[in-house]
């Protein structure tokens, strides 16, 4: 698997937990954010398309935030950390398990069998990692899955069962995600993209840039033509998390200047795949996390949508700005 | 016989239940499919109740016990503490401590004879504990872990540790505990055994995850195989027969 050359990565001497740096990002979120902020990020692009990996091309990127003066001495509010894009391995199967957690809700299914198939697709896939860390922690992963190709999967049919369930409450969506998840399922790919609630956005672009080469080089590098056809998406299926207002039909009534927004995205990149979507609804989870303060209007609700495949490239410019202003 | 089995796709089922030879502690809030497996395998021989502690879940963990006794942490609340004395046999003492470790279940591991438990216990408690659970108790590590009652699983026939408990560990704890130790593994490489697993002499529940190959070790050395006569004779002909004419 090629790799690229990577600086080590130099701890500071803070309470050693199951996994340093994961506790140290905590600490990051939980001091007072400062008004400027330096990146220092370092990309380099190798695109290695050896037989072997089918053209997985990893990226190196190099996090500096600077953090203001904390409350506890011992930390001084720099973290370095290396990220590094890791195909999937069958080591990761715990890590993959805890981020997939509350993917389906409360529904008991087959999430072991789920998450195995993600590891099994080495192809088209990536898991985010800290270099050198023991622990091997698990802080994002992102990946295409076919749905016609895996339709015989046991956690595959409960996705559909769930999927179903929640469009029959919408009128008119539907219909149109039966055909997706039915007859039109050879070029529908469900996108699963799920990490730590703090993980630095600077790494989204190149996590999703790396999702979407592997997916056009799996059309040309995969063995069978089959395989090679079951990349061609036509159609991507994202189930996600938001957090809507919860006086949302009052919002609109009121004045245009008010400052609260109907929706907040959990992740970014959802926003843009929000309004880049052919269609969308949400659903009320069950799950109720207890939810920060700035959030006490809000309640989570789940999202699925579904996206062109050609409206991707769109996607990753709006993406590259939204996180480089931000 | 080991059964597999989820809490709301969480395999570390040993956090959100209790098993002694005497009764069985499982949290609320879970699906009804947890709790009748549990009635299903144990129903009528022990009791099975449903509690919560402090308001959580994690009933495992928090709490430590076997036929004897159980001890609570200080934060369970007096509701709680009622409900556990009314729906446990009468046999059973129930007590409430003032410990400051208060995740009893990770602090203390124990069948009906012995314990072991975290270096920094309270004296107190460590006096309670052999009052109420009428137990020899051993301060000990498991693994350099001080956490012993999460990194080993206890019955009366035997023990699951910590995989990475050296050999002369195993010896040294097998002769305090006086059952046999193997060092091993639950829900696919977990090594915090305890969450992932709870038994007692008769039966044992795993997470979801383990394999079949945990699963064999779990019921060979928890003695919990159904002993057929065709498996003794079968084991034994190795070693009868020499070869054949």
């Amino acid at each position: 698997m090629p790799r690229k050359p990577r600086r080590k990565q130099r701890p500071k001497s803070w309470p050693v937990t199951f996994s340093p740096f994961a506790r140290a990002l905590a600490r990051m979120a939980s001091v007072s954010k400062p008004n400027r902020r330096s990146k220092s990020i370092e990309s380099s692009e190798k695109p290695t398309r050896s037989s072997t990996s089918n053209g997985s091309s990893k990226h190196t990127l190099e996090e500096r935030p600077e953090g203001s003066e904390s409350s506890d001495g011992e930390f001084d509010g720099v973290v370095q950390a290396d990220f590094a894009f890791f195909d999937p391995k069958p080591n990761d199967f715990h890590g993959v398990k805890t981020l997939l957690q509350t993917y389906l809700d409360v529904e008991e299914w087959d999430l072991s069998g789920f998450a195995d198939l993600i590891l099994e697709q080495t192809t088209v896939g990536t898991v985010v990692k800290v270099e050198d860390d023991e622990d091997e922690g698990v802080f994002a992963l992102a990946t295409a899955l076919n749905l016609w190709r895996y339709r015989e999967q046991r956690c595959i049919m409960k996705l559909k069962e769930f999927l179903l369930l929640k469009a029959s409450q919408e009128k008119g969506v539907g219909d149109q995600l039966r055909l997706l998840l039915g007859e039109r399922a050879h070029n529908v790919g469900l996108l699963v993209s799920q990490r730590v609630v703090n993980l630095p956005p600077q790494l989204l672009p190149h996590l999703y840039d790396s999702l979407f080469n592997e997916v056009s080089w799996a059309t040309e590098d995969e063995p069978t033509e089959d395989l090679r056809n079951s990349f061609q998406f036509k159609h991507y299926i994202i189930l996600s998390k938001i957090y809507k207002h919860k006086n949302a039909e009052q919002q609109k009534r009121k004045r245009s200047d008010d400052r609260e927004e109907e929706i907040v995205y959990v992740k970014p990149e959802d926003e843009i795949f929000h309004e880049l979507s052919s269609w969308s609804f949400c659903f009320p989870l069950r799950t109720q996390q207890p939810a920060p303060h700035e959030l006490k209007n809000y309640r989570s609700m789940g999202l699925i949508m579904t996206v062109e495949a050609d409206k991707i490239p769109t996607f990753r410019q709006q993406l590259t700005s939204l996180i480089n202003e931000g | 016989m080991a059964t597999r089995l989820q809490f709301e796709n969480n395999c570390d089922i040993g956090v959100f239940s209790k098993l002694t030879n005497g009764y069985c502690m499982v949290a609320i809030g879970g699906s009804e499919s947890f709790y009748s497996v549990f009635e299903s395998e144990l129903g009528g021989v022990i009791p099975v109740v449903k509690t919560s502690i402090a308001g959580t879940r994690i009933v495992g963990r928090l709490c430590a016990g076997n036929k004897n006794g159980l001890l609570l942490p200080h934060t369970t609340t007096d509701q709680e503490l009622q409900h556990l004395r009314n729906s446990l046999p009468d046999q059973v003492v129930v007590q409430r401590i003032e410990e400051k470790l208060s995740a009893l279940g990770n602090c203390i591991a124990c069948n009906d004879h012995v314990a072991l438990t975290h270096t920094d216990l309270d004296r107190e408690t460590e006096e309670i504990i052999v009052d109420v659970l009428g137990v020899e108790v051993f301060r000990q590590t498991i693994a350099g872990n001080i956490l012993v009652g999460s990194f080993c699983a206890l019955s009366n026939r035997g023990g699951l540790v910590h995989p990475h408990t050296s050999i002369e560990d195993l010896d040294e704890l097998s002769t305090l505990l006086q059952v046999p130790l193997v060092a091993g593994t639950v829900n696919r490489g977990s090594e915090v055994i305890a969450a992932g697993m709870i038994v007692n002499d008769r039966t044992s529940f795993c997470g979801s995850d383990t394999t079949a190959t945990e699963l064999s070790v779990i019921e060979s050395v928890f003695k919990l195989r159904d002993s057929q006569p065709s498996v003794i004779v079968d084991e034994m002909r190795k070693s009868l027969i020499d070869s054949y004419v």
